[in-house]
């Protein structure tokens, strides 16, 4: 279940980001949802590690296969004798090679940051019309319970466990809202539950 | 006495501002609309009547085969270079004082490659075996010939277009999602699909830097290697006055040239149109300025260099060919030189002048139709005068290629028109995070700027 609150402004969010922090969420938890990007750190941290620009080499690398079999596979396969010229001739090869891997290394970009973005989702996941005019969302991810696991060296980031979680659901929920409302939020808003 | 600090404007008012020009169109826009709609009809009248009749309609004749619709193509394709190209390089070197200008630029690209990539299947003759250009294997015993410079046109216009679409989309993409925010009707429902469900998470945002920087690194040097192709087509060629190794470099930089001056023609345009006149400022006309300047002299650097070796070698057809061309085309030629090098050289080193709108939209204007000059030049006096000189001949279009020029020019307008009612002109989320980076906050004494930009 996710939980969003809406501030008014950047110090608001941040106040209750430290304040979900001290009581027990942790980062993974946390993120903010802004109509204009923030440095790392200013309201929340993220990983900023990602993998997309690994789909980018892989699909570069398939593109310029691809361009350099469809003219030289092709060349070879259905031989057009010109004089004394090789029947693969290398420069245009080399150039709709180029031109492919380029292509595909330009799809594979968009292709893969929507693939780590997660996107399209037209889920109806907690959000707020007033985050296009300027507010700030805090959106937060409750724990099921469980047992809680540290953030330790070793450990995913998205593996760590508050000791919130030790509480059900429905009371971190009631925690998590209590402390937006101190910190400020416009309001609070919860995920429909299916 | 000190300048009174300007309040800052809130998100709500940025908004308001930088989205006006989705606002419900006006009588004048129906007009404007209505009249360039009339002009591509008559363009598309034009080239049915070359379809159902055939090429003897048009001025092309032996020797010259390529005529205004290949001068079309290479100014076209030459004018789509900087939109993007400008975009990226500018994103790269995170030049601030880009942000209002980026959108504009990058849609410029797509309606232009749009345009000037229907121009070879225009100038086909049998428009309807177009195919044939497209490489993969058929059952009519023919191949695509991967020599052909041409077909090496094709597989880079197709790659230029679907990038140059890529990065504008891209660079789109948080803007849609505010607009979404905002939008009713019909509206609604294309931004959502657009925007993919984007909510501006932290995550969001910074695999979205990412690939913003990755795509405009990517989309330089394929703009580049689109153009060096299109003057392989020339080059690659015994043609006097074409086979020559700097066509490539020449030809990326009047494409630069073209495009630049046509990213400052349209930022005119819009500046009025939408009343951009906070976010479009005098420092941006100054800076664009100054680019402009930089690219006249490269230009004029290679045309002496191209035309210099040509002179001291004086290899009779080459010189042939530049004999006919400056007495033939005299005023043209004169034309070309003043409005792509003397006039802009002189006026862009000042700055009272690049930062003037009038001067500005005049300058950039006489450089595009300087250029189209130029493309029309480099084509036309090479294939009049070839090697033989019992087949030399002259050229003039016909009503028929000129209506498809008008109609291309007009389509383009149009396209242009369209979109910038659609979709946000100005990078909305840009311009307001260079805003919030520029907030005032207190430091001892005083509020400086707070730019908690990146490093």
């Amino acid at each position: 279940m996710e939980l969003l609150g809406i501030f008014k402004d950047a110090e608001g969010a941040a106040r209750a980001v430290e304040r979900l922090l001290g009581e027990g969420f942790v980062e993974a938890q946390i993120t903010s949802l802004t109509s204009v990007p923030y440095p790392d750190g200013v309201l929340v941290k993220t990983s900023q590690r990602s993998w997309f620009r690994w789909f980018t080499l892989g699909c570069g690398i398939i593109g310029a296969g691809v361009g350099f079999l469809l003219a030289a596979g092709t060349a070879w396969l259905y031989p057009v004798q010109t004089g004394d010229k090789p029947i693969i001739a290398l420069y245009p090869t080399g150039i709709v090679t180029y031109e492919l891997a380029m292509l595909f290394f330009m799809v594979g970009t968009i292709v893969g940051m929507f693939l780590e973005m997660k996107l399209p989702d037209f889920s109806r996941r907690p959000y707020d019309g007033a985050i296009a005019e300027g507010c700030i969302g805090i959106c937060l991810v409750i724990h099921p319970g469980g047992e809680p696991v540290a953030c330790e060296p070793g450990v995913e980031p998205t593996e760590c466990v508050g000791p919130i979680a030790l509480l059900s659901a429905a009371e971190q929920k009631e925690r998590a809202e209590e402390i937006m409302g101190d910190a400020g939020a416009l309001r609070v808003v919860a995920e429909v539950q299916p | 006495m000190s300048e009174l600090p300007v309040p800052a404007k809130s998100a709500t008012q940025l908004n308001d501002e930088m989205l006006s020009s989705l606002r419900p169109p006006t009588l004048r826009w129906y007009v404007l609309a209505f009249l360039l709609g009339a002009v591509v009809a008559w363009g598309l009248y034009a080239f049915t009547y070359l379809v159902t009749t055939d090429m003897s309609c048009t001025g092309l004749d032996r020797p010259v085969m390529w005529g205004i619709f290949i001068v079309n193509f290479v100014f076209w394709i030459g004018l789509s270079h900087s939109g993007t190209m400008v975009s990226a390089i500018l994103r790269l070197s995170q030049a601030n004082w880009r942000r209002p200008i980026l959108r504009a630029a990058e849609a410029m690209t797509v309606f232009t490659v749009a345009v000037g990539g229907l121009f070879p299947l225009i100038h086909l003759g049998r428009n309807w075996v177009f195919f044939y250009l497209i490489p993969y294997p058929n059952q009519r015993g023919l191949w695509p010939n991967f020599r052909s410079a041409l077909l090496w046109d094709a597989m880079a216009i197709t790659t230029y277009i679907i990038g140059s679409s890529l990065f504008l989309y891209l660079g789109m993409l948080p803007d849609l999602a505010v607009a979404r925010d905002r939008a009713k009707g019909w509206r609604l429902k294309l931004y959502t699909v657009l925007a993919m469900g984007w909510r501006g998470t932290a995550r969001e945002w910074l695999i979205f830097h990412k690939a913003s920087t990755l795509m405009a690194a990517l989309i330089i040097p394929v703009a580049v290697s689109v153009h060096s192709i299109v003057a392989w087509d020339f080059a690659v060629t015994v043609i006097p006055g074409w086979h020559s190794t700097i066509f490539p470099p020449y030809f990326v930089i009047g494409a630069i040239h073209s495009g630049v001056a046509a990213v400052i023609t349209l930022m005119i345009i819009i500046r009025k149109a939408f009343h951009l006149e906070e976010y479009l400022t005098p420092l941006h006309f100054d800076n664009m300025g100054k680019l402009q300047l930089v690219i006249a002299l490269l230009w004029s650097y290679a045309y002496f260099v191209e035309v210099q070796t040509t002179w001291y070698a004086h290899e009779p057809i080459e010189w042939e060919v530049y004999g006919f061309m400056a007495h033939k085309y005299t005023f043209i030629l004169l034309l070309m030189l003043f409005g792509n090098a003397i006039l802009p050289i002189i006026v862009l080193c000042f700055k009272r002048f690049r930062r003037s709108i009038p001067v500005m939209l005049a300058l950039t204007l006489l450089i595009n139709v300087g250029m189209f000059i130029e493309r029309f030049l480099i084509i036309v006096p090479s294939l009049s005068h070839k090697n033989m000189p019992f087949v030399w001949g002259t050229y003039s279009p016909t009503w028929v290629e000129l209506s498809v020029t008008a109609g291309a020019f007009a389509g383009f307008a149009l396209m242009y028109t369209l979109f910038a009612k659609t979709f946000p002109m100005v990078a909305v989320t840009d311009v307001r995070e260079y805003e919030s980076q520029k907030a005032l906050v207190p430091l001892g004494r005083t509020r400086v700027p707070s730019l908690v930009g990146k490093e």
